[in-house]
């Protein structure tokens, strides 16, 4: 029982893990919260539905299918709501945030005027497919889910770490003026960022159509809420901090619905970040900003 | 003569404009310390469950409801404001917004007290109690040749414009005093704020909680005008519907957000068909206004220019307008 909660834990937590890699990715390159970053994520899990369901494909093209759209939505993102502002003088830095909640806002209402507003299942063809260990049941889907998080982390961490981008991108996050006069293309390196992220956004919503078998517009604000709250508890813009950050959270909440009340799930995640910014404002893996 | 023109139905769509108004009031006063608070929706919520909760469980009359409910989303501005303070620009925005949401979590699961999802209903009608005191002493609305009806919308929107009236003056007085001085000048530069003796957590949590107040405010009407509120009422859709009152209308004077609101409240009921793709249109007007003119529509050369036009008119009586933003 404890060890089938631990990897339900777990499961949970490695999804969550990847939504806030692409919120932390934005943040640590440009400084910006990108709340329309739950939607791209929830158009990837309906891009997701309707291959699968709507046109009988395998599940190999609803990945292919949800990276390519949402790395298009990126791009869009970037160039209408993000680029305008970055260019203009003395705009808040308030400015961002806001426009990006435009977009979320936005993006959510399409999907209730593309989709309909109910509930979509996600019908995986090896959903029912289960192994037995011992008493302890685990399902198919949860190792997929679990390897394809582990693989997309480690690609992320070495992509970051080892090629010739990953470094002009951590240039880019160090100082953007500094990396521009090294030669960095600035400008490509943040589109890059942005396209990457939501790609990322778009394989978490296909994992998360495959672990709650259900797709709904409104699951782009609840799930995209929590990744913002993964990387505060985590220390915004740390990749660490946002892997460690979701398999906590993940984890938290598998237990108390466990343990608990499973009506405040969903306020863990809030209750969590308006702690963390009080005791730690910098995250638990983030480095003190002098002020 | 008076009877054709009042229509119950535009009077409620007028009453909407007003609380909107009010809730508009509410994030700005926040956004003229340079602050981004999403927690609107949620102190309104606090201040409209109070209210209701009072007025249905204990019998109490509207006014106490309003005022402890008022004074509960103030309460708890100052309690949620004074240690988020120390968090500045987009932290700020996401503790407020995680605080709207954990607030609508309790409304959910508190099944007890809130009924949960289902809402309240039955909350006490400000226009009905309004009415029925009204005749305990004999009055009856036939005598102005109105319904019932008619009596109870035009009563509750006549009060709400008083009140909004006043609030807005209140505001705009407090802008050319001490207080909001202090504000302006917080929100240019803090550390240079601070540096001329401005005592900034104290101006910043007075913004912070006024904003709560008048936020919980508009709560308890929306509670008293609609007579049923749910936790839906006050999600992150409120929030952000309030922010685009602020975003749209302009947030550097105080008639931004009420431009804001009462544009953005009118066009849906005039536009019908444009009610249904309302939040399409409120996204795309933020992505719009960010960058194309993030200060607003209304902001201080429009007010001036619009006096300078006044005043030539206002010149011949040797008066100047250029006091009072």
């Amino acid at each position: 029982m404890l060890i089938e909660q631990l990897i339900n834990g777990i499961t949970l937590g490695s999804i969550y893990a990847i939504v806030a890699l692409g919120f932390t990715l934005v943040f640590g390159v440009l400084g910006i919260i990108n709340m329309a970053h739950g939607e791209i994520f929830m158009f990837g899990a309906f891009i997701g539905v309707v291959v699968t369901a709507s046109f009988q494909g395998p599940l190999w093209l609803a990945f292919l299918a949800a990276i390519a759209v949402t790395a298009v939505m990126g791009y869009l993102l970037e160039r209408f709501a993000l680029r305008p502002l970055r260019s203009k003088q003395g705009v808040s830095h308030l400015a961002p945030l806001i426009s990006t909640i435009g977009v979320s806002i936005f993006l959510e209402n399409l999907s209730h005027h593309l989709f309909g507003a109910g509930n979509h299942p996600f019908r995986a063809s090896f959903a029912e497919i289960s192994f037995q260990i011992g008493s302890i049941t685990v399902y198919l889907v949860q190792i997929v889910i679990f390897v394809i998080s582990i693989l997309l982390m480690y690609s992320l961490s070495f992509w970051l770490g080892k090629t010739k981008a990953g470094k002009a991108l951590r240039a880019t996050a160090e100082n953007l003026e500094t990396a521009s006069l090294l030669g960095v293309d600035v400008k490509r390196t943040i589109t890059m960022t942005v396209i990457i992220a939501s790609a990322m956004g778009g394989i978490a919503g296909i994992l998360v159509g495959m672990a709650f078998n259900s797709v709904t517009p409104q699951m782009g604000l609840s799930i995209g809420l929590k990744g913002l709250a993964i990387i505060i508890l985590g220390g915004m813009g740390n990749v660490k901090g946002a892997m460690v950050g979701g398999l906590i959270l993940g984890l938290a909440e598998t237990f108390i619905v466990v343990y608990g009340d499973s009506g405040y799930k969903d306020a863990i995640a809030f209750a969590a970040i308006i702690i963390i910014l009080l005791i730690r404002p910098q995250g638990l893996f983030g480095q003190k900003i002098s002020a | 003569m008076l009877a054709e023109l009042i229509n119950p139905y535009y009077l409620q769509v007028a009453s909407f404009v007003l609380i909107n108004i009010i809730l508009g009031i509410s994030i700005y006063i926040t956004l003229s310390t340079g602050q981004l608070s999403l927690a609107s929706a949620g102190f309104m919520g606090i201040g409209a469950y109070t209210s209701a909760l009072l007025t249905l469980n204990f019998d109490l009359p509207i006014i106490v409801g309003v005022l402890a409910g008022t004074l509960m989303a103030g309460l708890f501005g100052v309690i949620i404001g004074i240690p988020t303070l120390r968090l500045k620009g987009v932290y700020l925005a996401i503790v407020t917004l995680g605080f709207g949401e954990v607030i609508r979590v309790i409304f959910v699961n508190w099944e007890s007290l809130t009924k949960g999802a289902v809402g309240l209903s039955g909350i006490p009608h400000m226009g009905r109690e309004i009415l029925k005191t009204l005749k305990g002493f004999g009055f009856d609305p036939q005598v102005l040749g109105l319904q019932n009806n008619q009596f109870i919308f035009m009563t509750i929107f006549l009060l709400l414009l008083f009140i909004t009236i006043g609030i807005i003056q209140f505001f705009r007085r407090q802008n050319s005093s001490r207080v909001g001085r202090a504000f302006a000048a917080i929100k240019l530069d803090e550390q240079a704020a601070e540096s001329m003796g401005i005592n900034i957590t104290y101006y910043k949590v007075l913004a912070f909680a006024q904003g709560a107040l008048v936020a919980g405010f508009a709560g308890t009407l929306f509670a008293h005008v609609l007579a049923y509120i749910s936790p839906a009422d006050f999600a992150y859709h409120r929030a952000v519907e309030i922010l685009i009152f602020a975003v749209f209308g302009g947030s550097e004077v105080i008639w931004g957000p009420v431009f804001g609101a009462l544009f953005l409240t009118v066009m849906p009921e005039v536009l019908r068909f444009i009610s249904e793709y309302r939040y399409m249109i409120y996204g795309l007007v933020i992505i719009i206004m960010m960058a194309v003119r993030p200060q607003g529509l209304i902001d201080v050369n429009i007010i001036n220019w619009i006096k300078t036009k006044v005043g030539k008119r206002g010149q011949k009586h040797g008066t100047s307008n250029t006091k009072n933003l």
